[in-house]
């Protein structure tokens, strides 16, 4: 739109306007958000068209309804790229620090669990963009050529649900080739030693690459739930064909929990990724709210997606927890929870006098030990991994009676059944034979390690238990 | 069909190398919507479907194409062919087609302009969508108009109300292709 013509126009009595020059005038004949003026750069021009020379009601019904409809179709422009780069989560903490306390105190928490994150453009495909980006990420920080040619192998052999949804080849390979290349680069940027993952970022923020890649998923996506209407259809209001066409294959439709449950299922899941979201919302409680999509698996990467409403970006834990998600709670599965290990699996030597000692290696500071749920009924439960996320740094130390010491195992009636089954001790004194994922040399920075040293003497830790009780030596009694 | 715009894809590196750098960004665009134009265009040539019909305008322009539906039978518009302009944006197919009706048509869900209100050409597109469903959706539109939202209301009405009213209206309104242009 030029300028001139406006003002050539303004003084023409007889209203007789060009169409683009009507579209000026229809902006001020509906009540509109005030970024729409300022998007067509006519505020200026106001007080010009607002002249008793321009009669509004001389616009017909279908010109008003056009104007309407160029006012509902206004989308601001969103600056920053599709995928930024990994930033300090302190950013979402300092957008927050003035908000609601309920946000600044979980801001400020996930700031410190979630050191990074990655944000996605609000464009209306963030939690699909989000998803794929961090599926192919995952990827290439395996390193892993083998795993990388299988995922290719398999995300292709999808074509056969496209097909069976009635998909048209020649419509869907452009989509599918989009998604090859990205797999391409990464095998090249793993044979290469690449350690940046820039050519990702760039790749995802080509355009219409980036397109290309979130229609593949969304028509994966589609295709599984319609195979698997019995998942959905429940869930959703309309019907799961309408569903699928309105919500799912569409260019610019924000994911909802549906679509993303479709999604997890149907394309990441196989991957034996973990997709896990952190609600950023007003309820109780100081920290996110966690929900895990998928079956967590140890020693597999994880999608953490932050969620705002209507908004998904990607979070990115501390490191060294990286490859413990979710973390296993050695301790407590060395004291009772014998029934889920599957010993044989697991050769774990479990020595029954260090059972013995209560609150064997507990170290508060590890950030879980408050966390662990006490039922009744089954004290020793290994942590789930929702309640993990508790910020170790600002939270005081645990009262001693919420530390999950409940009956020490030396006042059982008897040991637990299952210890009878283990291979009988030699009796040359305590021995540990360690986990086998020990050896695991990505796997060493991140095990508890210091653990055994929070036994020694010089830990003062033991004073806070509420069991806990000096020995008095008594010189009447003779040592035993 | 724009054989410049092939010589352009085949000479280019690889993809991957043009994306990278921003100048070559859209390049690699145009291949893509040249390519997936192709596709369609090449598909409505193997398989074409009764009573419609596509292709590219003649100014070699691949983003510009003409288009022609027959009106059902058992409709008021039984026996007239239409005429319409396809216009694809650059990101298409991630952005629907402007399609209009050059045929002027008499029809609640299209205006004087030719302009149509069809939500699969708006926020219901999807990528998969193509020249042909698109044909196919406004046939069908034909016979049976959404008078819940029109753009014609007193079409609208009269398709409730007087269906030989509303007959004579689109005969009336309806000029023959040869005649236009």
């Amino acid at each position: 739109m030029s300028l001139s013509d406006i003002h050539r126009n303004q003084f023409d009595p007889l209203n007789h306007f060009h169409p683009r020059e009507e579209l000026v005038l229809g902006f001020y004949s509906q009540p509109l958000p005030s970024a729409a003026f300022v998007n067509h750069g006519v505020p200026q021009l106001s007080s010009a068209l607002y002249t008793p020379a321009y009669n509004m009601n001389a616009l017909s019904p279908e010109e008003m309804e056009r104007y309407q409809e160029l006012s509902n179709k206004f989308e601001p422009e969103l600056p920053g790229p599709l995928v930024s780069h990994k930033q300090s989560t302190d950013a979402i903490a300092v957008e927050y620090a003035n908000a609601d306390p309920a946000f600044a105190t979980k801001t400020n928490a996930l700031a410190v669990t979630h050191p990074q994150s990655r944000i996605m453009k609000g464009d209306g495909n963030c939690g699909w963009r989000a998803v794929a980006f961090g599926y192919f990420e995952n990827l290439f920080n395996f390193r892993d050529l083998i795993q990388a040619q299988r995922e290719l192998v398999r995300i292709k052999s999808l074509n056969t649900l496209l097909d069976q949804v009635g998909q048209q080849e020649h419509l869907y390979e452009i989509f599918v080739d989009a998604t090859e290349e990205v797999f391409g680069q990464i095998v090249g940027a793993i044979e290469r030693g690449e350690r940046d993952d820039s050519f990702l970022v760039d790749l995802f923020n080509d355009e219409y690459n980036s397109n290309a890649i979130i229609t593949h998923f969304r028509l994966l996506t589609s295709a599984w739930m319609k195979l698997n209407p019995h998942r959905y259809q429940a869930f959703l209001s309309m019907p799961l064909d309408q569903y699928c066409a309105t919500r799912i294959e569409t260019v610019k439709t924000e994911i909802d929990e549906v679509g993303l449950q479709g999604l997890v299922d149907g394309v990441i899941e196989a991957s034996g990724l973990t997709v896990e979201i952190l609600y950023l919302d007003r309820s109780e409680g100081e920290v996110v709210t966690s929900h895990v999509l998928s079956p967590p698996r140890t020693g597999l990467g994880a999608i953490r997606l932050l969620y705002r409403p209507g908004h998904y970006d990607l979070l990115y834990q501390v490191e060294p927890a990286l490859n413990m998600q979710p973390v296993v709670n050695f301790q407590y599965a060395m004291s009772s929870d014998y029934s889920s290990w599957g010993t044989n699996e697991l050769a774990f030597d479990v020595n029954s006098s260090l059972m013995a000692i209560p609150n064997l290696m507990m170290d508060t500071s590890f950030g879980l030990a408050h966390a662990l749920p006490q039922p009744p009924s089954d004290p020793y439960r290994v942590s789930p991994p929702q309640e993990v996320y508790q910020p170790p740094v600002h939270t005081p130390p645990p009262p001693p009676t919420t530390i999950a010491s409940p009956q020490p195992p030396i006042r059982l009636t008897g040991p637990p059944p299952i210890m009878s089954a283990l291979p009988p001790r030699s009796n040359d004194g305590p021995q540990i034979r360690l986990n086998p994922l020990v050896m695991k040399p990505n796997l060493s920075h991140s095990l508890p390690v210091t653990a055994p040293f929070k036994n020694s003497p010089y830990n003062q830790a033991h004073f806070q238990n509420q069991d806990f009780e000096p020995i008095h030596w008594e010189p009447h009694e003779s040592r035993k | 069909m724009d054989y410049t715009m092939e010589d352009t894809q085949n000479s280019a590196p690889n993809a991957h190398e043009a994306s990278k750098l921003g100048a070559s960004a859209q390049r690699n665009d145009t291949q893509g919507v040249t390519k997936r134009l192709q596709s369609e265009l090449m598909q409505l040539m193997v398989s074409p479907s009764p009573g419609i019909s596509a292709f590219p305008d003649a100014d070699g322009n691949l983003l510009s194409w003409t288009a022609t539906i027959t009106g059902p039978s058992e409709t008021p518009y039984e026996g007239l062919t239409f005429k319409l302009s396809f216009s694809f944006p650059n990101n298409y197919p991630y952005s629907p087609p402007t399609v209009l009706f050059k045929t002027p048509i008499y029809h609640p869900n299209v205006d004087f302009s030719g302009r149509i209100c069809l939500d699969i050409l708006r926020d219901k597109w999807s990528a998969v969508y193509n020249v042909q469903n698109v044909l196919l959706s406004l046939q069908s539109l034909l016979g049976e108009p959404n008078n819940a939202s029109p753009l014609n209301a007193q079409a609208a009405e009269l398709w409730d109300t007087d269906q030989d009213e509303y007959k004579r209206h689109v005969l009336a309104r309806h000029r023959d292709i040869e005649d236009i242009e």
